[in-house]
Parts: structure tokens; sequence; C-alpha cells
């Protein structure tokens, strides 16, 4: 996901000379490096100094360039008050790509590992959230998100840990949009990340028990596509969430918040509920915290109870 | 301490009619930030009056105003709680209305207890510290590669600088070498719950800045004669500045002058006000 992530923000600032990427002394991990290789003179190592990389960062805002931070989830983290009281407050056009999120930083252990971020965007005025699936999904929704859209804007990704999820479908990235993966009567799926793999994995071992399962990959958490939430509330009667993230505040919520006020109906919400800790790989990770198809199974079953 | 370059030229820094209208405005200022206690009484009023004529004198004689980002000069008011003086000096300088002033914080008002975005004049959002200088070093970046002639100033307090963000923001602005920027820091010894002496004493300071590869001046914040010295050698400077400004908390209002209160009673306000 990383490699995609540097590649394509090389690409995205040849056609657009404003766009400046800045990081916190992770240009190496996050592939910004890629960038600076390329464009040194647009590229920014602030020092391992998050918080004043996120101020520097609204300030060349206001100088009318097109700040990118590219920076470890957690870290950014550091950083949340800053982003809070200068750039959604000021609804700056700073955008944030962050990478490591989740479980990907398998190795180094629960201190790396952001389970929390979505929850801590989400919440905040002016901030859009972007949880892509995929290379594939990098590919369609980051050019929109550096080109096309304004103000601040938070776009995470993991690291190499990426199944192919989306590759070869040919939906458009647009804001406030979910997609639907799989159609299914009885049940609907809904996440975002990586973990739609375990969604997709889920439906088809619900299909062999003869239960009729959606996949819908929301990608745009905040806005959220609360139309097409309400349609397969509507229709199948049943929602499990799956998430790489907390299930407190995460996208699980974010789901909650739309069926409780258009169509509520029964929900089961698979994701985290702790810290992580370190393993050999970040599939590891996610078996051994249950955020699996499995687990999607198991709660897609007791809902059809 | 560095003078860099020194003054040896015969012409006064300021005229004597320049220096009587700036002592006019702040006089002004300083009145009205004492009179917004009649209408409320949780407004930061000693921080604000240190840092009247620091925000007068950069207000009228230093910032350039336009419209075109790069070729005009910014000022952020780091110490976000001193708003009522950046309120005061903007009324005087014709960006609000100066009946604004006496709506201070109220739910009608565009006056907010710290300085936002939307209110005319207002080039950053504060009022969480130790931000402001960060936000500095990249709108004065930004300038400079593009070729702009704006300068930042920043306006922060002493006690401000517990803040871990400003060490991160000191040690970035030299590698930048950014002779655009002008941090002023505001030394009077206080800062919300005690002293900046008995919290963390900060006399170490100005060599921090120094070791670090500012160019630093002192001045009294108080003395527009001072400020203007310091400013104009910081203006040379081949890279950021630091001005230390010696200033009395509550400076021109007795009952709380150089003392760890940030208000008095509006009974207070009107006795001075009647007797100035």
């Amino acid at each position: 996901m990383r490699d995609t992530l540097g590649r394509l923000l090389v690409e995205l600032g040849e056609r657009d000379k404003d766009l400046l990427v800045i990081t916190a002394d992770v240009g190496d991990s996050t592939r910004a490096i890629y960038f600076k290789e390329k464009y040194p003179d647009r590229y920014f190592n602030v020092g391992i100094s998050e918080q004043d990389m996120v101020n520097f960062a609204g300030g060349l805002s206001i100088a009318g360039y097109k700040p990118v931070v590219v920076e470890f989830a957690m870290f950014l983290m550091r950083a949340w008050e800053q982003i809070r009281n200068s750039i959604a407050r000021m609804n700056l056009d700073v955008k944030f790509i962050v990478t490591h999120s989740g479980y990907s930083d398998h190795a180094d252990g629960s201190s790396h590992q952001a389970l929390e971020d979505i929850a801590l965007m989400r919440v905040l005025p002016n901030m859009k959230v972007i949880v892509p699936a995929d290379p594939a999904d990098i590919r369609r929704a980051l050019p929109v998100v550096l080109e096309e859209l304004k103000g601040p804007t938070y776009f995470r990704i993991g690291r190499e840990y990426s199944p192919s999820i989306t590759e070869g479908l040919d939906y458009q990235f647009k804001l406030g949009k979910g997609f639907v993966l799989r159609d299914g009567d009885d049940v609907a799926i809904m996440g975002a990340g990586v973990v739609l793999w375990d969604a997709l994995k889920a439906a088809e071992e619900l299909n062999k028990m003869g239960i009729s399962a959606a996949v819908i990959n929301l990608l745009s958490i905040k806005p959220i596509d609360e139309q097409l939430i309400e349609y397969y509330a509507r229709k199948t009667g049943r929602i499990v969430t799956i998430e790489e993230h907390s299930i407190y505040g995460g996208i699980g919520s974010a789901v909650a918040e739309v069926v409780v006020k258009r169509y509520p109906v029964p929900m089961r919400f698979v994701g985290a509920t702790t810290f992580g800790r370190s393993a050999r790989s970040q599939r590891e990770l996610l078996d051994y915290y249950g955020i699996t198809w499995k687990s999607v199974v198991n709660q897609a079953m007791e809902l059809m109870k | 301490m560095g003078n860099e370059g020194g003054r040896n030229d015969a012409t006064p820094i300021l005229t004597l009619e320049e220096l009587n209208r700036l002592r006019e405005i702040a006089e002004n200022a300083r009145k009205n930030v004492i009179k917004m206690l009649f209408y409320d009484q949780t407004l930061h009023v000693g921080s604000s009056l240190s840092s009247i004529e620091i925000v007068t004198l950069l207000m009228f004689k230093y910032l350039r105003f336009g419209r075109d980002p790069l070729n005009r000069d910014y000022f952020i008011l780091s110490k976000g709680h001193a708003a009522p003086a950046l309120y005061a000096v903007m009324a005087e300088k014709g960006f609000i209305p100066e009946d604004e002033l006496w709506k201070i914080q109220d739910i009608s008002s565009i006056l907010q207890g710290h300085p936002e975005i939307f209110i005319p004049g207002v080039d950053m959002a504060t009022g969480s510290l130790g931000q402001g200088l960060s936000f500095g070093i990249g709108i004065a970046t930004g300038i400079k590669m593009r070729g702009g002639t704006g300068r930042v100033f920043v306006d922060m307090g002493d006690g401000e600088h517990d803040e871990g963000e400003v060490w991160e923001a000191i040690t970035h602005a030299v590698t930048r070498k950014l002779d655009n920027l002008i941090a002023i820091v505001e030394v009077n010894n206080f800062q919300l719950d005690d002293s900046v002496d008995s919290v963390k004493p900060k006399g170490y300071l100005p060599k921090v800045y120094e070791a670090v590869g500012w160019a630093v001046f002192e001045a009294d914040g108080h003395d527009f004669v001072s400020l203007s010295e310091a400013l104009e050698e910081a203006l040379k400077a081949k890279r950021p500045s630091a001005i230390f400004a010696r200033t009395v908390r509550g400076k021109g209002f007795p009952p709380i002058e150089n003392t760890r209160k940030q208000r008095s009673s509006p009974d207070d306000a009107r006795k001075h006000l009647i007797n100035a």
C-alpha cells in the first residue's frame, strides 16, 4: 500500500506544482521519500516534531500551497490538538495521509498500532475521513482527494499487507459514496480498509450456508453514504460491520449513527476492543484479535437467529 | 545578545510626531481594554495590557496590509488570551467598529474570547498556547519559496515557552533560514497559576534562542523607541529573529499591575478611567 502511495504522490506532484509533501522523519517508512527524490524543493522533513509539522503545514496553506502531511497514523495523533485547533478550526486545505494504520506495523507492537485514529478524526468539524481498501482504491481516491477536495482530509492506509479487494472493479471514488462489492438480501457486511477481504470471504462462506450477504465498501467514512446504508438496512434487516480499528467510535459506530436515525435494524460490530501487540504478520494479529471472516460469519449467524 | 549591523545614523527611529501618535493610540487601546471590564469580567486584562505597545507598534508602523498573500505581512498572536489587546488596537485601526468591543464574548459578537480566523485582521486562530510560531514558520517558508516580500511577526508569552511545540519550532525556523520571521517574546514573568520564575524559570531563553541560531535582541516592551530599535535590527538580520520584550502584566492599571491577577472589578475599572 505504501509503495502505491509513494509512486502516486510523485505522479500527482508532477501534475500540480503547488503540492508539497511534509513529514516528521518517516519519509523512508511512508515512501514519501520518492517525492523527495523527484522534487527535493517541495519536500520537508521537519524532524521528529509532529506538532510543529501540523502547524507548519497550516502556514504553508496560507501562503497558497497544497501541503500533504505524510505520517504514521499513530504519531499524527500526537498532534491531534494542533489538527483540531489550527487545521480543522480554520478549515485549512491540508491533507493528512497516514500509513501504518491498524495492525499493519505488526512487529513494533501496540505503541505503533493506530486503532483509535478514525474516531479521533471523525469527530472533528470540517474533517473528511477516507479509508481505501487496497492499492486500486488508493489509485481511485487519492487523485480526487488531492486535486478536487478542499479542506482538511484524513486518508488512512496500511503498510505491505494488501490482499486484492477492489482490483478490476470499475467504480469511481466519490466523496460520501460507498460501493457495493457484492449484493445480498439477508445481511449486509459493511466496512473499509484491508479487512474487506474478510468481509468478502465471510459472504462466500455464508452463501454456502444459504445466507445471502451483501458487502459494502464504505471508503468515505466522513461524510458517509447514508442513503446506501439505509438502503441495505431496509433490504437485509441486519448489519455486521468490520474494521481494523476500535469498535468504539469507529466505522461501526458511524454506521450505527445512520442506522438508528434512518432505519433501525440489529447490528453487530467486529473490530478491536483493546491495544495490539507484536507479531510476525498483520494477518496473525487480525486472527489473534478475531477481526476475521469467521467472526463476521458468527455474528451474521447470530443475527439470523 | 546581538546588535547586528548597529545604528549609526542620526535620524531618530521615530519622529516626535509618530511617537506621540503611537502613545495616543496605545493609551486609547489600554483604556478600552480596561473598559471592557464593564461588560465582561472574565477577560485576560493583565496579559492584554502587557501586549498593548507591541501590538500597537506592529499594527501602526510595521505591518503592511493587503490582499496579495505573498507581499503583505502577517501578525500572529500566539498568546491568544491577549485577544482584548488585539481587538482594541484593531478598533483603533478601523478593522472593527469600536462599539463591537463592548460586545466582546457576547453570543451575538464576532469578537471571541480568543482570536478566530473569521475576525477581520486576524491571521491565525489561536488560544491554545505554543502553536503560533510553527504556523508562522509555514507562512514565512511559503512566502520565501514564491519570492514574496511578506514578513511574519509572532507575539508569544514567556510562560508559553513551557510548551514542547515551541522547542520544535525554534529549532525548525533556523533550518529554513527565515529572515522574514520575527518572534516577540513578552517577558512579564507571569503565567496562569503563578510567576514564571516559580513554575519554571526562563532566564535562559535568550541564550537558548541564540545557541540554536536565532538573532536575539532585547527591548522594553512598553517603550516604542526601544521596541522600534529592536525591530529595525531584527528586520536587517539574515536569519530568524527573536526580540525579548520586557513587559509588565496589567501595565497601567494599578489594581492588577505586575501581579498574577488578570482582572479587577468593573468598579475599579470605572474609578481608574475617571481619574485617568
